[in-house]
């Protein structure tokens, strides 16, 4: 009753849970592991990270980019008492860490609540079989668990996905479930209306810092987090190698044969970087696009350029073209960062060395409006 | 005659450790240290008893460049450890490496920089096969928390690793074969006694080989004199240290001349200096906060108030006084740490000290679980210590405390015995040269050449923060015609001490003073009046000219400005500067200039970005765009801004209807006053209503003006006035407009027709909400310029007499106000009891 149960995933399903998708990585892992493990996980904290950031003695690949620290420290903090919250800007992977982290530590990373708006009490702790419940008053048999009550009852990592979408009362209810360990079913009565947290239980929630201020979380629940802002990557040399095998991933499944430019990408990814941080290369600070231009976003574009200049031309996407998609992607509905990215076309491209560059400038007349 | 090369990394507690205990078991003849080897006459200063950090610093200026650079020293230097042990075992001590104003060091101004850093490439593939953040991480993990044994045979297999089959740059070669002269020389003069020799040891597989060949050449010839390293200098110097006798060192630190043969056995010649340069090297006291500054290629291992807790009592104790620094800290700022989150820390850091295979809790660890525990909010960059960086701006407070705890707060003192530095002479010198060092009232004549002599004197030492020396009054922006200056000089007994602190700045009072303001620069972040501070002073010091890295400073400050107004103001400034002041010498600095084409990038980036719908008019942010327009108009040329893309980017701020009126015809102004050709309209003022909107130069004029400026099309003023004419912002239009095209307006008789056109079908109500603003947007022009406004208007409506009657109103305005109040009630009463014809109304 724990994973999808799915006869063949790979055909089956678009995107099976990680425990699916990395099972041979995760089995080799548990196999080697020799070092002690924390009470109910099902690796030991080297082979969770060894699983994280790769081992290429054991063909384990390399899923997420980002200091290895960050990941020792999360995996330390879902060993001890508190909860673990991953932070950061749309797009950072904070979802992915969380399911890597998640199959790792639990085997299992489907034990999720979204959160949003609409985000319920029942959809995270319990609710019932209303049919039963009427027939036969509260039971077990017609209660049915929410993830984390399963998480508790099972000993798993119970992931919480966007947590500060969820009303500040609706956050609340984690309170003691992370202090005392304990979820109180007042329905029930006797040993069964206190669940009590078996060792592995933990959760680790996200959170957007673009929803900072919208929801924000109690500082009592924020005490029993550690909270790990995830950052953008940090090196422009591993984040245009991304942007390039990924795009070219896409490129090839779309049909396209030819490779995305190299400089064309170098200008596209150096773009986003700067528009994101704020700052130019050569230091100047300008204010931020409010939408979001994260690694993901660059990859989509990247895709957008080779699908242009492929089926429009029948050649590798150009400079005309990412400007084209920038619009898009950079703009959307959003009046004043197309203002912005005028702005940034004209007055901050031309000061560089290179052919695209110059041609980034010469098509800043294709923006709309 | 067996010689042991230790290649250590500089500032690490483990290899001091290593070098310490290695020189007391061999007890050897010659203890050879990578430093500089012009100071070995002088190296018995280094043990007087100092409390350290200290640092030698050397100077040297010739005509073509300036450079000063330091080798700090502190309790855990592996150097420091082969002074001091060397010492205590009796070797002769000596530096082997090239003097530090060699070209060589030419971009060096830490010698004891990480020299691995240059060469990052293996150093990131080390990081990812241990999986840790940095090269930090990744020393503390092999080798400051790591069991001692294997130490030597680690740090020979790291260094061996990252030297690699890379070939060195030119200064680190020309640097490596001086060092392997020194080695033989020593190695035949120890005869079968010991060498240890103490290197980076990024250098050390280099002498090793080296080594290994003069090893194979002896045999052929049993005198190697080591000369071919040193062009041009016969073997001369650097044997017989006297360490009993340093008092020499202060004074003779002037270069140039070479010294005195003291022994001729093969000793490598120190390199002289070329004819007409001056310089030297000098002890002077350093801070644990200097030490942790150097950044980028500079850098050396960061964090020295934790190493030398690591030193003093071990990884264990470093950890649990960092922990408690940064809560007394943070409790000191009141921020919460409850014990809860320190037991919270602890256990964080000793779970990734287990995970990571740290026998002990190390540096990173410490704080990762301190931060873990401490912060519990997004960052809004990242931890300083994964990715081994300045601390960013934007850094959380916590994080802040943690890093200055880090850093610790420790400043060195120099015996007292130690001969002082240069400075100290040279500024008494100069002081009395000039006659300035008594107890004195001045007033100075800046335009006589002795008097701005010594007012450059007294600035310069104002700049070093000595005591005693204020200036009581003088020129204050560079704006003002101010030519006199009055100081009082009270000679104070601090002036000594503060004189040998500056004395780590430069050898010569101008040196120093450049270096102070380098440094203020340095700090300006993005405060633009800080930096202006910096500029004047620099003027008035006649330092104007800076380094290269100090004008990135500047240009990185002014590149991160974020307010018009301020920026518009010290641009005025400058370039008022550099046009005409002859009387400081600045006209024309190559600095200013530099600073001049910076901010008119910068105002130009920021005047598109502001947007305040309809803001009221800022003179501040109107002047930025006329200081703007000055620099293109009287320094363009020379400095080579683009005036073409700066009427693209006029174009689109005239056209944006998100910008606020002033601003709008403040561009619109730029752009009229800068455009080559003089528009003409093609409509001749047009009486008829024009439907123009309020977006007359419609959007796609930036193309246009952008493919050739100055173009008719959005260039009409009449067109634009007339579309900018809203009595909520006309007057704030208009007084962007004037400000930037005043003789434009005055010359174009159109403009003020279809003003007084257009002010005239205001209706009252209109007028009034409209006035204050054309008030202040005619103050632009002098008093007599509106009297030519004046002048036209009557003419245009065919009245007779002058403007200045009408410029020149006696009456009270309370009297006119209530005049028309008057009128108004008398109106109202003849239209109530309809009285009022209808071919009466007012117009």
């Amino acid at each position: 009753m724990t994973v999808l149960e799915v006869t063949d995933p790979a055909d089956a399903v678009q995107r099976p849970p990680a425990e699916v998708r990395f099972a041979d990585e995760l089995a080799r892992l548990r196999a080697a592991d020799t070092a002690a493990r924390p009470p109910g996980w099902q690796l030991s904290v080297q082979a969770a990270r060894r699983f994280v950031i790769g081992d290429p003695k054991l063909a384990v690949t390399r899923k997420f980019v980002g200091d290895p620290s960050l990941i020792d420290r999360a995996l330390i903090t879902l060993a001890t008492s508190r909860g673990l919250m991953l932070v950061g800007e749309p797009g950072t992977a904070k979802s992915l860490l969380s399911e890597l982290l998640a199959a790792a530590v639990s085997g299992a990373s489907t034990l999720t609540i979204q959160g949003g708006a609409a985000t319920t009490e029942d959809a995270i702790r319990y609710s019932w079989n209303y049919a039963l419940l009427v027939a036969e008053g509260p039971s077990t048999r017609s209660l049915v668990p929410a993830p984390l009550l399963r998480g508790m009852a099972e000993g798993r990592t119970v992931r919480f996905e966007e947590i500060t979408r969820c009303p500040l009362e609706v956050q609340d209810c984690l309170l003691s479930p992370l202090s005392d360990r304990v979820l109180a079913i007042p329905e029930l009565t006797g040993p069964e209306s206190m669940v009590f947290a078996r060792d592995g239980f933990n959760i680790i929630a996200t959170a957007n810092t673009r929803d900072r201020g919208v929801n924000d979380m109690s500082s009592a629940l924020k005490r029993r987090f550690n909270f790990e802002t995830v950052f953008p990557i940090a090196d422009f040399g591993t984040e245009l190698t991304l942007v390039a095998d990924e795009a070219a991933k896409l490129l090839r499944r779309s049909g396209v044969t030819a490779e995305p430019r190299r400089d064309v990408l170098e200008v596209l990814v150096t773009t986003f970087r700067e528009l994101r941080t704020g700052e130019t290369a050569r230091g100047d600070s300008m204010e931020r696009l409010s939408a979001v231009m994260s690694t993901a976003e660059a990859v989509s574009v990247a895709h957008a350029i080779g699908l242009r200049g492929w089926f429009l031309r029948g050649e590798p996407g150009t400079t005309e073209d990412l400007v084209a998609c920038l619009a898009g992607t950079a703009a959307k509905d959003s009046p004043e960062d197309l203002a912005k990215l005028r702005r940034y076309l004209s007055q901050q491209v031309t000061w560089r060395k290179g052919d695209q560059w110059k041609a980034l400038h010469d098509a800043r007349h294709l923006l709309p409006g | 005659m067996p010689v042991t090369f230790l290649g250590v990394r500089h500032h690490s507690p483990a290899c001091a450790r290593l070098v310490g205990g290695t020189i007391a078991r061999l007890r050897p003849a010659y203890v050879l240290i990578e430093g500089p080897a012009d100071f070995n006459p002088r190296i018995g200063e280094l043990l007087l008893g100092h409390e350290l950090p200290i640092a030698v610093f050397s100077s040297y200026r010739d005509d073509a460049r300036r450079h000063a650079s330091w080798s700090p020293l502190c309790d855990y230097s592996p150097e420091w450890a082969a002074l001091t042990a060397g010492e205590a075992a009796g070797a002769r001590l000596r530096f082997i490496d090239l003097p530090a104003w060699h070209p060589a060091f030419e971009d060096r101004a830490n010698r004891y920089a990480d020299a691995e850093l240059r060469y990052a490439e293996v150093i990131a593939r080390l990081c990812r096969s241990f999986d840790v953040d940095n090269v930090d991480a990744l020393w503390d993990h092999l080798f400051e928390i790591a069991p001692e044994e294997g130490l030597a045979e680690r740090l020979d297999a790291y260094f061996d690793l990252i030297r690699g089959e890379s070939r060195a740059s030119d200064s680190d070669t020309a640097r490596e074969a001086y060092m392997s002269t020194w080695v033989e020389a020593a190695a035949a003069a120890a005869g079968d006694r010991p060498v240890v020799v103490v290197t980076g040891g990024f250098h050390r597989p280099a002498l090793v080989a080296a080594h290994a060949r003069a090893a194979s050449d002896r045999t052929a010839s049993e005198r190697a004199a080591p000369d071919d390293a040193a062009p041009g200098r016969t073997a001369s110097d650097g044997a017989a240290p006297d360490r009993a006798a340093p008092d020499r060192g202060g004074a003779s630190w002037a270069g140039g001349e070479p010294r005195p043969a003291e022994a001729d056995r093969g000793w490598p010649a120190v390199p002289g200096m070329p004819d007409g340069a001056v310089g030297g090297s000098f002890l002077v006291p350093y801070s644990f906060r200097r030490l942790d500054s150097f950044d980028g290629y500079q850098s050396g291992m960061p964090s020295p108030g934790y190493y030398q807790e690591l030193w003093e009592s071990g990884a264990e104790s470093a950890g649990r006084r960092l922990v408690e620094a940064v809560a007394e800290r943070l409790r000191e700022r009141k921020q919460p740490v409850s014990t809860a989150d320190l037991i919270a820390a602890r256990a964080t850091a000793d779970g990734l000290a287990i995970v990571r295979g740290h026998p002990v809790a190390g540096r990173t660890d410490v704080l990762d679980g301190l931060a873990s525990a401490l912060v519990s909010e997004a960052l809004d960059v990242p931890l300083p210590w994964s990715s081994r960086g300045m601390l960013g701006a934007g850094s959380h407070p916590v994080v802040v405390e943690m890093v200055a705890a880090l850093s610790g707060s420790r400043v060195g003192r120099l015996h007292p015995a130690t001969p002082a530095p240069p400075l100290v002479h040279d500024l008494d010198a100069e002081l009395a040269r000039s006659g300035l060092d008594g107890i004195d009232d001045l007033d100075l004549d800046l335009a006589r050449d002795s008097d701005r002599e010594r007012s450059r004197t007294l600035h310069r030492v104002r700049v070093l923060g000595v005591p005693g020396f204020v200036r009581e009054s003088g020129p204050a922006t560079g704006l003002e015609p101010v030519l006199r200056e009055r100081w009082t000089l009270r000679p104070s007994n601090d002036r000594l001490s503060a004189v040998i602190e500056a004395g780590a700045y430069g050898a010569t009072l101008a040196d120093a003073c450049a270096a102070v303001l380098a440094e203020r620069a340095a700090l300006a972040g993005r405060d633009v009046d800080v930096l202006a501070g910096v500029l004047f002073d620099a003027a008035l010091a006649g330092s104007a000219d800076v380094s290269g890295r100090t004008l990135a400073d500047i240009e990185a400050t002014v590149g991160a400005a974020g307010e018009l107004g301020t920026l518009g103001k010290m641009l005025a400034v400058v370039l008022t500067m550099w046009r005409h002041d002859r009387v400081l010498g600045t006209a024309h600095s190559g600095t200013l200039g530099a600073v001049i084409a910076a901010a008119v990038r910068r105002i130009l980036w920021l005047a598109e970005g502001v947007h305040g719908g309809t803001a009221p008019a800022e003179p501040a942010r109107i002047a930025a765009l006329a200081a703007c327009r000055d620099a293109l108009r009287h320094a363009g040329d020379r400095l080579g801004l683009d005036p073409s893309a700066a009427l693209e980017v006029a174009g689109r701020v005239a056209a944006d209807v998100q910008a606020p009126p002033d601003l709008r015809g403040a561009a619109f102004g730029f752009r009229w006053a800068l455009s080559p050709a003089r528009p003409t309209s093609p409509i001749p003022d047009s009486a008829g209503p024009d439907p123009a909107g309020p977006d007359p130069a419609g959007p796609d004029a930036a193309d246009v003006i952008g493919a050739a400026a100055g173009a008719d099309d959005g260039l009409d003023p009449v067109r634009a006035v007339r579309g900018a004419f809203q009595p909520r912002g006309a007057g704030d239009w208009l007084a962007g407009l004037f400000a930037l095209a005043r003789e434009e307006v005055l010359h174009d008789g159109r403009v003020v027709g279809l003003l007084d056109e257009l002010m005239s079908g205001l209706s009252a109500e209109d007028f009034l909400v409209a006035l204050p603003a054309l008030r202040q947007a005619f103050e632009y022009f002098p008093p007599r310029e509106r009297e030519a406004i004046a002048d036209q208007v009557l003419a245009r409506r065919g009245r007779g007499g002058g403007g200045r009657r009408l410029l020149r109103s006696a009456d009270d305005p309370e009297v006119v106000a209530a005049g028309m109040a008057l009128d108004d009630l008398v109106e109202a009463v003849l239209r109530r009891e309809a009285l009022l014809g209808a071919g009466h109304d007012r117009s």
